[in-house]
């Protein structure tokens, strides 16, 4: 056991790390809350207090509203299809049959992809102009006005998210089901030969709080995504499928009002939150 | 091996798997051969999107790669990339892996479970509502532009899950080791530089390519506090988006510089990618 002279060694091991959190989060979410009530002038800092205006701004803003309805369309339509496919193909995959390294490989090769080249991409996909999947369902003679209205240009940027991110569901679903058993298995199959049995009643019970954490961690990724839909479509055609994220970099970095922008986000935060205690409760129950 | 479960699978529903599997893939490279195939084509040959086969239905050529890579604001997005991205992964790993071990190894007042838990929180703060301080810290800094300001931001959104993986390594080394060393005299430093550290090494390189592949993709404050001397790939690519309108030949040069770095990277740390990007709370 470390003795006493070693008391000083582990908060010298631990400080560095929590400083730099402390100094480079605390700091600027307090500053954050402060130039909500404030008017900031770019150049000349706060130029005086507003009391609560730029909140009244932001809740009685059409825009805003629409972007958290927008905001909760794509991160429930994405992750729910996310963690469907990605449950499913980890089950799949997890009967090892011959190839199923292969597939594994494939199937996570879009992990690490940059969101902002997805995005890019998905123009010369989903484009009326020559783009691929356009081409595609024209041969079929399905034409879908992708990118110019708000619908398309929304599901244009679901789809392209699935395809990024359903490999992160599957690789953890993948692990967690190597957690389990084989034995298990075993006994199930003397009683049925059913497949969707075995899944029902053996792995889903089992697998439930690794799924609960990966769909968990993608709602609060999926709540921040920006380069996908912001280099896809922009938000448009015209401001329908602005995102809050996309909407907030807009307001802030293009209108350079910072006392609206941060009181949009401090806002946006309270409005998650509900989301992020769910998460903490779930994360302190799995963390030992 | 198979498992019992293919073992019990008839040979309808070996079909199907199949089946499926297939037409998965197909939906996943499409993507990538399509970004390789216009990669080699020239403007005109992009408008028919159905030209597939190179020499048949279209002339392969060089010239997009070379145009791309012949620009020079290009080729300083892609060094700012690295740069970037290198320089928080090493900041990130010489913080984390010291305040990770003590983690994992020592007790204190506060459980060590919820100074993990602090850490976390930091990484589910939507990153947007810190977007005005950060900008106007990096102004008064004089950092806008800098990679420097991109370097500090990187660290401080991936600090915090580089020291709850870590913590998770860290924990997976025996500790007889570690008292076998005590034994024979070792100090505290001693243990955790000579011993701890060494065994860890295979996660501690999953580890950097996680949070290099996370600061690499990062597009939000990269757009926000860089414009051109410090621009990355994300920002360079939004930036020929909106200028040059999308050729779609360039568009598929730029994107496979952006997306293979990490998609390459990662194909060497499969093993502990799922623990990684689960926090540790999934043991694969």
């Amino acid at each position: 056991m470390p003795g006493t002279k070693d008391r000083w060694f582990k908060f010298l091991l631990l400080m560095p790390a929590v400083l730099w959190v402390l100094a480079f989060t605390v700091y600027p979410l307090v500053a954050a809350v402060r130039y909500s009530f404030s008017s900031y002038v770019m150049g000349r800092g706060i130029v005086g207090w507003v009391g609560v205006d730029n909140f009244t701004n932001v809740l009685t803003s059409a825009d805003f509203w629409h972007s958290v309805l927008i905001t909760l369309i794509y991160t429930v339509v994405a992750v729910g299809l996310e963690v469907i496919i990605g449950v499913a193909l980890a089950w799949v995959i997890h009967l090892n049959m011959p190839g199923h390294k292969v597939f594994r490989a494939i199937i996570t090769a879009p992990l690490f992809t940059m969101g902002v080249a997805v995005g890019y991409l998905g123009v010369t996909l989903f484009s009326s102009n020559g783009g691929l999947y356009a081409h595609l369902l024209a041969q079929i003679g399905i034409e879908v006005p992708w990118l110019s209205t708000a619908t398309g240009g929304l599901s244009a940027a679901i789809l392209l998210d699935v395809w990024r991110w359903t490999s992160f569901i599957f690789l953890i679903t993948l692990a967690g089901l190597g957690g389990i058993s084989e034995e298990l298995y075993e006994a199930a199959l003397l009683d049925t030969r059913n497949q969707w049995t075995v899944f029902r009643y053996v792995a889903m019970p089992l697998l439930k709080p690794v799924v609960s954490i990966a769909l968990l961690l993608r709602l609060v990724e999926c709540f921040k995504t920006f380069g996908l839909p912001y280099a896809l479509t922009s938000g448009g055609p015209g401001t329908s499928t602005q995102l809050f994220s996309t909407m907030d970099y807009l307001t802030t970095i293009q209108f350079f009002d910072f006392g609206k922008g941060s009181a949009m986000g401090v806002t946006f935060l309270v409005l998650v939150s509900v989301v992020i205690v769910i998460f903490f409760r779930q994360m302190r129950r799995q963390i030992e | 091996m198979d498992s019992s479960l293919w073992q019990n699978t008839t040979p309808l529903g070996r079909m199907v798997v199949y089946v499926i599997l297939i037409a998965v893939s197909v939906w996943v490279v499409l993507p990538f051969l399509w970004a390789v195939g216009n990669s080699f084509k020239d403007v005109v040959s992009t408008f028919s999107a159905g030209a597939f086969i190179p020499f048949v239905d279209y002339q392969p050529s060089l010239a997009s790669w070379e145009s791309v890579l012949g620009s020079p604001n290009a080729l300083l997005a892609l060094m700012n990339s690295f740069i970037a991205s290198i320089g928080a992964t090493i900041m990130v790993i010489i913080l984390g892996t010291p305040a990770a071990y003590s983690l994992a190894r020592f007790e204190f007042k506060i459980p060590s479970r919820d100074i993990s838990i602090w850490f976390l929180s930091q990484r589910v703060l939507p990153p947007a509502v810190v977007l005005v301080p950060f900008f106007v810290v990096m102004v008064n800094l004089k950092l806008i532009d800098t990679r420097l300001a991109l370097i500090l931001v990187y660290t401080t959104f991936n600090l915090p899950f580089g020291v709850l993986i870590m913590r998770d390594i860290f924990r997976d080394i025996s500790q007889d080791i570690e008292d076998a060393a005590r034994i024979d005299g070792a100090t505290e430093w001693q243990v955790f530089y000579r011993i701890a550290l060494p065994l860890s090494v295979n996660g501690l390189i999953t580890t950097g390519i996680i949070v290099f592949a996370f600061s690499w993709n990062e597009a939000l404050f990269a757009a926000t506090l860089t414009s051109r001397e410090a621009a990355t790939l994300p920002v360079y690519i939004l930036s020929s988006r909106s200028t040059r309108g999308v050729d779609f030949n360039i568009a598929a040069v730029n994107t496979l510089l952006a997306i293979v770095p990490p998609v390459v990277m990662s194909l060497f740390v499969q093993r502990y990618l799922a623990r990684g990007l689960s926090f540790g709370a999934v043991k694969g």
